[in-house]
């Protein structure tokens, strides 16, 4: 059985954490800490440098036994196979919702590690607090929302139906304001004044603003104008990684129930 | 300028005109306009939406094409080289890289002082290829040609620094793609106020740019200052560039296009250009916005304005090709200060190679600090080593063999491998590639680049089997068709889903992709190519002192350029294939070679391709372990040895 696992990809990063496995290595750890927070990893985990180029050399020397990988890194399935087995699951494809994918990694992967119990328990886990989550949000329902991530003084990023972030926001019951297709988990870049489309919709930010662009952003003329500015319906969310896997996706739920409480009923 | 030409912008300003009417009664009725100015505040969304976002980018529009066709226009009239603009001439991509490293490193500048972070990476970026075109009296193939290269290191600097931070920030793809939209009157105003100056300076510059244009002989005998004057213009256009770049981003191509069609449309008098070419520029730029605003409102697909006009840049260039008119400056054969006995020569080439196979074998790091292997852990790690050290030192010598070859072939000391097209090529393949099957195997993905790198191959041999083509206009082929690439590849980005970050990854060039295969196949393919060189080295020895020369000596002009491009094509294409475009190694190799002593074209050939695999073996061992475990892109370290080799050379006379 693989004991020694170092995971390329972030979101089979997450899965494993799920599963409460620690890697002995996995790509960039600086930046995970940073933009996805949690899982939180085990100061001893081996950074291996970039994803798009990991360190090979450090990974070979680190002997591990199972590498996860997902399909955004073809480009080095040979080299990888050669160091481990591999195993690559896919969680984001264009116009299909990830988090039924997000889950069934968790499962996969607890096939692959003897794990099933396991698995089944944070599947069953899972099931059981969205359904929480669904009812306390239930007041909330009404509102369609808007899930954006600023990019500059002028842009978002709008996240459609086959992102995380809106898949787990359908599975809590709430309605997208963005209806147009999005693009491979998110639209970008879209212009500020293309979310007065719907006046009646909430806006949930997820992410820090960039710091280049928060003077422009909270001057900005038509940000300022838009309904649900004006109405206080504006949500802030902390740092969640868009391309994570189950526990970025139950990061978002939890945030989004404790942010809209506190913006309170009817917003 | 003739009739026809004010029916065509005539008919353009409708068309704009019209798509703006359309955006713009899309938010607020027509009908309802005259209320709007007379209404009392606080005015409804619709209305807000119309008087801060859709007004105010029509304006932006108007005034940054405005100022980009200035900017070229005056550019072209002070070189007299019809393919100047701002992006030919790397300034848009200085400002690119000041911006994407300010945004990195210091966000807080950016947040207040944009403004100032372009201008200064244009200015940086124009006085690097002013300084590099001073030597050849600002000839302009070799003025496109830096400008060219200044644009390549910006960019792969600016995609190096985004991977390395391990950031993709969306905000830097954004303003790489040059969106027009607006939220209030603040960058139009910027704008237009930066515009109404430079358009007074620039009417002042009218009376001395028509002196100029007598030549520079006639110039100083009627009394004007040429070299404080050529300032003022350079540094008016580099300008009005950067403020362009602050408030939108990089918008490419409008200052190449509006003083073309102004020309093309019989306008002579510089004074007639400078002051037609902001006219065309504003409606060339309205125009394209809208399209791009209608197009977002019927697909909802949001291409950033820039990226649309950079498609036409490639093409324009192509058409224009015919036009440019190189300084007639004979041909100089490439001169050695020195002769060297080519058995030392190469030996001393080969003298660090012991010491680098050391550093590549025998030094490890374990993160935490670097330290000696023992024999078993070299031989543990050696089969990870061994090809990506042979693909990096092979793929820097085909490079330098490639430059060098170039070199010789167009007599243009500036030439170098990127400006064949390929490497933008097999960039825009691996993309497509990527496009089309996003989950393709790594396989298809070679595929793809190589089908890309053949299709732009072909567009410049293509240009290169018509006789009458001088062989600088080479590498002007090789660049439109590279710039068309690029903007395709920008566009691509500014799309932004993780296929740019792929791009990006690629763009960097790494060499650790190699395997034992690949690696052995460029090292038997750059073997090849190099008794290739050898067996032509008489065409080479000969064409450098030109077309009529050659033929007399009876080298068969057409057919050895179209086979030694062939041979340079492939040759490029493996090499950015497998460890990405290496930028600098191809340019800079052949230079010290030549410099060093190895005169005769063989000797040239076989000394620039050791010099550029040893540099590359190097570069390799550098990239790897420098930011240990985070690896950085190859190309960045041969540039790093080739920035400084670049300022050496603009020192010199």
């Amino acid at each position: 059985m693989p004991t020694r696992i170092a995971a390329i990809d972030w979101g089979m990063l997450e899965t494993l954490a799920a599963l409460d496995v620690m890697p002995i290595a996995a790509t960039e750890l600086i930046q995970f800490r940073k933009d996805a927070i949690e899982p939180m990893l085990a100061a001893d985990v081996v950074d291996l440098g970039l994803r798009g180029s990991p360190n090979f050399e450090l990974l070979h020397l680190l002997r591990p036994d199972l590498i996860l990988i997902s399909p955004f890194y073809t480009r080095h399935e040979a080299a990888l196979k050669r160091i481990a087995p591999v195993l690559s699951l896919t969680f984001y494809v264009r116009g299909e919702p990830p988090f039924e994918k997000a889950l069934s990694a968790v499962k996969v992967l607890g096939e692959r590690l003897a794990l099933q119990e396991k698995a089944a328990a944070v599947l069953a886990r899972v099931a059981t607090q969205i359904e929480a989550y669904r009812q306390t949000l239930a007041p909330f329902a009404d509102r369609p929302t808007y899930l954006v991530n600023v990019g500059d003084s002028r842009h978002v990023r709008v996240f459609g139906f086959d992102s995380m972030f809106g898949d787990v926001l359908a599975r809590l019951g709430l309605g997208n304001a963005w209806v147009d297709r999005s693009r491979f988990t998110f639209a970008a870049p879209v212009p500020i004044e293309k979310l007065a489309a719907d006046k009646d919709a909430r806006i949930v930010i997820i992410s820090d603003v960039p710091v280049e662009a928060r003077s422009g952003f909270r001057s900005s003329m038509i940000w300022n104008a838009l309904q649900p500015v004006r109405d206080g319906r504006v949500v802030m969310l902390d740092n969640i990684s868009p391309y994570g896997g189950v526990i970025a996706g139950m990061r978002f739920a939890r945030l989004l129930v404790k942010g809209l409480l506190a913006l309170g009923r009817g917003q | 300028m003739t009739a026809r030409g004010w029916i065509f912008l005539g008919l353009a300003f409708l068309a704009g005109l019209a798509l703006f009417g359309f955006e713009a009664s899309r938010q607020v009725d027509i009908a309802l306009w005259p209320k709007l100015l007379s209404a009392t505040p606080p005015l409804s969304l619709d209305e807000l939406i119309l008087a801060y976002s859709v007004l105010p980018r029509a304006g932006v529009a108007l005034v940054a094409g405005a100022m980009l066709g200035l900017s070229g226009a005056l550019l072209q009239q002070l070189l007299r080289n019809p393919i100047a603009d701002p992006s030919t001439l790397g300034m848009s991509s200085g400002a690119q890289f000041a911006i994407v490293a300010a945004t990195l490193y210091a966000p807080e500048v950016v947040d207040g002082h944009r403004t100032a972070v372009a201008l200064g990476g244009a200015g940086i970026a124009a006085a690097i290829v002013f300084a590099l075109g001073r030597r050849n009296a600002f000839d302009p193939v070799t003025m496109v040609v830096s400008g060219l290269l200044v644009g390549v290191t910006a960019t792969s600097f600016s995609a190096t620094m985004t991977l390395a931070r391990g950031e993709y920030l969306m905000s830097l793809v954004t303003w790489n793609g040059g969106s027009l939209s607006q939220q209030d009157w603040s960058v139009f105003h910027a704008l237009a106020i930066a515009f109404a100056i430079a358009a007074f300076l620039a009417a002042l510059m009218i009376r001395p740019l028509l002196v100029l244009s007598l030549g520079d002989a006639s110039a100083r005998s009627l009394g004007v200052n040429l070299g404080s004057f050529r300032f003022a213009i350079a540094a008016i256009s580099t300008a009005l560039a950067g403020f362009v770049a602050a408030g939108v981003g990089l918008v490419s191509f409008v200052g190449l296009a509006a003083p073309v069609f102004v020309r093309a449309c019989g306008a002579r008098r510089p004074a007639a250009v400078i002051a037609l070419s902001p006219l065309t520029g504003a409606i060339f730029l309205w125009l394209c916005d809208g399209i791009v605003q209608l197009l977002a409102r019927s697909s909802s697909e949001n291409f950033p304005t820039g990226a649309v006009t950079a498609l036409a840049g490639g093409p324009l260039l192509l058409w224009l090709l015919p036009r440019v008119k190189s300084a007639e400056a004979p041909h100089e054969a490439p001169m050695s200060p020195r002769r060297l006995s080519f058995g030392r020569g190469i030996a001393a080439l080969l003298l660090p190679v012991p010491a680098i196979l050391a550093l590549a074998f025998f030094v490890g790091s374990t993160g935490m600090g670097w330290k000696i292997l023992t024999l078993a852990e070299m031989n543990d790690l050696a089969p990870l080593r061994w090809p990506r050290l042979l693909a990096a030192a092979a793929a820097g010598g085909l490079l330098s063999l490639t430059g060098a070859v170039l070199q010789r072939m167009t007599g243009n000391a500036m030439a170098s491998p990127e400006v064949v097209g390929v490497s933008g090529g097999t960039g825009l393949g691996f993309a497509v590639a990527l496009t089309v099957a996003p989950d393709g195997s790594a396989f298809a993905q070679f595929v793809g680049a190589a089908l890309g790198a053949l299709f732009s191959m072909t567009m410049v041999l293509a240009f290169a089997s018509r006789r009458d083509l001088p062989p600088e206009k080479l590498l002007l082929a090789g660049i439109a068709v590279g710039s068309f690439s690029s903007s395709v590849l920008s566009v691509l980005l500014a799309i932004g889903d993780q296929r740019s970050w792929q791009i990006l990854a690629w763009l960097g060039g790494s060499a650790s992709t190699a395997t034992p295969i690949t690696a052995l196949f460029l090292c038997v393919l750059s073997l090849a190519m190099l008794a290739g060189g050898l067996v032509f080295s008489r065409w080479l020895t000969i064409l450098p002192f030109g077309h009529a020369v050659a033929q007399a000596l009876g080298v068969p002009v057409r057919s050895s350029r179209v086979i030694m491009l062939m041979a340079c094509g492939v040759a490029t294409g493996a090499a950015s294939l497998l460890v990405g475009p290496l930028s600098f190694v191809g340019l800079i190799a052949p230079h010290i070679a030549l410099r060093a002593g190895f005169a005769p074209a063989s000797q040239h050939l076989v000394g620039a391709f050791v010099l550029g695999a040893v540099l590359m073996a190097f570069a390799d061992f550098g990239a790897r372990m420098a930011t240990f475990p985070y690896e950085l892109p190859l190309g960045l370290f041969a540039a790093l040895v080739g920035a400084p080799y670049l300022i050496w050379l603009m020192g010199r006379r």
